[in-house]
């Protein structure tokens, strides 16, 4: 299978005053298209900087990102911001809806960005928020509905783009086991059906195991990468 | 994003945070009422002056003189007047011989009055200022009849109420400083109107004699020291007064009073006055800005975390600057259309109140009085409304893009991380 993602020796570090604290000291692998990859690691090992690199939020310090063989750190600010809205979905661990629009409206804001026909996107929103199952709860705002809808508008919102690479960062640490069970299922089936590459950090070692490959990170390293157990 | 659809996003996020929102509205609002307000009045204002002192003024009229106005010395030969009778422009001349230091007498009474005898062709000079020179008793004297005098409206009094002659009635002129004073003895013929203190020259202490009289009481001497020419076109006063000049062998030896000039000057200043008077009024918008600035910078803050995740999702730089823009420039074209509206309100009720409740001090000068009402007209431009609109959103866009920036720079990790 083709390889969408490769990271050359990556290095991170913090500026915490005069003190620089590593996040990410050497950071080497690859993912292929319509793979499901996890990433597990005790708190503070740098889970979420990796995954904030992988959606170029933000910069490394050192080694190379190429996503579909391009290195998107030789890209500009606005290259990179086009890239996530294109090449990449990203869900938070705390949702990160906008509190005072609607769940449709947040799913739509992707596609209003790109400058899509409001008409259009608008109906493309619905389509994309009933497939989640949340027909009903479109007008809603985050506010107004629960954490597991509320994950699942943010996931209709990464998806709404296509996107080749879906990043998630702990989907499922602020639901209960049975709805974060019910997201990673949704996630695995979107995966299977578009073939799109998943890459989601969790420490719960359940829902690592689903994956096809994981990744063990530990102090800004990587332990091992464990291919799957068992067949899904 | 489509434009449309970031200021309609911007116009929800106002709509938001009404309170906020309206209060920083509100300053421009002040800012822009004060300006179109100043600069309407201002203008009503101007246009006021300068009808009145149209109506003081003979602004068609060119008054030459020799030597300075500070100096008065000299006077003119018949030969150059006849010249500055002929310039290009002029459309009417007559020159005045005046006599300094006259005092009138009836019979009875000492000489009173310092005033002005001056040799006139008393129907050429009613010719040129026909308003100021109209009899309310008796008739104007034709040229052949040389040997009556016409008074000014205060020459015939004794003192404020008290009638010296009356039309038909001999009056005695003592002209220079006694003992080398001369006296002449003649009948008035005519009393003349008031013609007003403002002006170029008050005719109401005046004497008129005829010319040849005037040339009697001088032992024969012709010394015109006055010329008036009244200029066929208002807009070419000052090319008449080079003609003149020109007439002239030595131009130094002669003044010209242009009052077209004046009024210029005075235009000039009202200018200036009005420009102060706007700068003073942008003072508020400025410190409108600066309430847009603080506000927005506050704004930028608190929705870090929303920057972070439009970031975060694919907005550009661009979009988040164009989306904070957006707000500002809302709030200058609300504020500017309000301020417009509020600023001619504001002008018209001024003026109301000027012209309905405050009245100029009545002037004390012999009974009857000029009690004009004070009467601006606020001047609606569609110019400044314009340009007071567009300064609007100017000041807002320049203290929006401080915050506007601010915004747009933050990087999208770090501000998804702000709480
Ligand atoms: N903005 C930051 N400033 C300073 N230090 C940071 C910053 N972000 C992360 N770190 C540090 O970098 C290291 C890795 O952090 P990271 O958030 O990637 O860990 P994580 O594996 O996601 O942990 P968790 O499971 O708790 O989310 C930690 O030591 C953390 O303190
Ligand atoms: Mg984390």
């Amino acid at each position: 299978m083709e390889t969408v993602l490769k990271i050359q020796s990556i290095k991170k570090a913090y500026r915490i005053g005069k003190i620089l604290v590593p996040a990410l000291r050497d950071i080497t692998f690859e993912v292929s298209e319509g793979e499901f990859l996890t990433i597990f690691g005790p708190s503070g090992s740098g889970k979420s900087t990796l995954l904030h690199l992988i959606g170029c939020l933000d910069r490394p310090d050192a080694g190379e990102i190429l996503i579909e063989g391009v290195n998107v750190l030789r890209l500009s600010d606005d290259r990179l911001a086009e890239l996530r809205l294109n090449k990449i979905g990203f869900v938070f661990q705390f949702f990160n809806l906008l509190p005072k629009i609607s769940a449709l409206r947040n799913v739509e804001l992707p596609l209003a960005i790109t400058g899509m026909p409001e008409k259009e996107s608008i109906e493309r929103a619905k389509e994309m928020l009933a497939l989640m199952g949340l027909e009903t709860r479109m007008h809603h705002r985050p506010s107004e509905i629960s954490g597991g809808e509320q994950q699942r508008v943010a996931m209709a919102r990464a998806l709404i783009n296509n996107p080749k690479i879906v990043l998630a960062d702990e989907p499922t640490g602020n639901l209960d086991t049975k709805t974060g069970w019910e997201i990673v299922q949704l996630m695995k089936k979107l995966n299977r059906e578009k073939k799109q590459t998943f890459i989601v950090v969790t420490h719960d070692p359940h829902i690592a195991e689903t994956a096809d490959r994981i990744v063990y990170l530990k102090d800004g390293l990587i332990e091992t990468i464990k291919e799957a157990t068992r067949s899904n | 994003m489509k434009a449309g659809r970031i200021l309609a996003t911007a116009w929800e996020n106002l709509t938001q945070r009404k309170l906020r929102a309206s209060l920083t509205t509100l300053g421009v609002v002040i800012g822009i009422t004060a300006i179109i307000g100043l600069a309407s009045l201002g203008e009503g204002f101007r246009l006021e002056i300068r009808e009145r002192m149209q109506q003081g003024f003979e602004l068609d009229i060119l008054i030459v003189i020799p030597g300075s106005f500070t100096t008065g010395l000299g006077e003119f030969t018949p030969d150059e007047i006849s010249r500055v009778r002929s310039v290009a422009g002029a459309a009417f001349t007559t020159a005045l011989m005046t006599l300094p230091k006259a005092r009138l007498s009836n019979e009875d009474s000492e000489p009173v009055n310092a005033l002005t005898v001056a040799g006139v062709n008393i129907s050429e000079l009613a010719q040129m200022l026909p308003e100021r020179l109209t009899p309310i008793e008796g008739v104007m004297p034709s040229p052949e009849e040389n040997d009556t005098v016409v008074l000014g409206y205060k020459a015939c009094f004794l003192n404020g109420t008290t009638r010296l002659v009356n039309v038909g009635e001999n009056v005695t002129m003592q002209i220079g400083t006694p003992p080398l004073s001369i006296n002449r003895t003649r009948r008035v013929a005519a009393i003349l109107g008031k013609s007003g203190t403002s002006g170029i020259t008050n005719f109401d202490y005046w004497a008129f004699i005829p010319t040849n009289m005037t040339i009697d009481v001088m032992q024969g001497e012709e010394a015109y020291n006055i010329i008036l020419v009244k200029v066929s076109d208002v807009e070419q006063s000052e090319q008449v007064a080079q003609n003149i000049e020109a007439v002239f062998e030595n131009p130094y030896f002669i003044s010209i009073l242009v009052p077209l000039a004046f009024m210029r000057q005075v235009d000039r200043i009202l200018n200036i006055v009005q420009i102060f008077l706007m700068a003073v009024a942008s003072i508020s918008l400025l410190v409108a800005g600066i309430g847009i600035m603080n506000i927005m910078s506050v704004s930028v803050m608190e929705r870090t975390r929303e920057i972070g995740i439009l970031k975060a999702i694919g907005a550009k730089s661009r979009m988040v600057l164009a989306m904070f823009l957006s707000e500002a420039v809302l709030i200058g074209i609300l504020g500017g259309l309000i301020g417009t509206l509020t600023g001619y309100g504001l002008s018209f009720a001024l003026s109301y109140v000027l012209s309905n409740f405050i009245q100029p001090q009545q002037s004390v000068t012999f009974g009857t009085s000029d009690t004009e009402r004070m009467s601006i007209d606020p001047v609606f431009s569609f110019e400044w409304t314009i340009i007071a609109f567009i300064f609007s959103i100017i000041v807002c866009i320049i203290f929006g893009l401080y915050p506007a920036r601010k915004a747009s720079k933050l990087n999208p990790v770090d501000a998804l991380r702000y709480e």
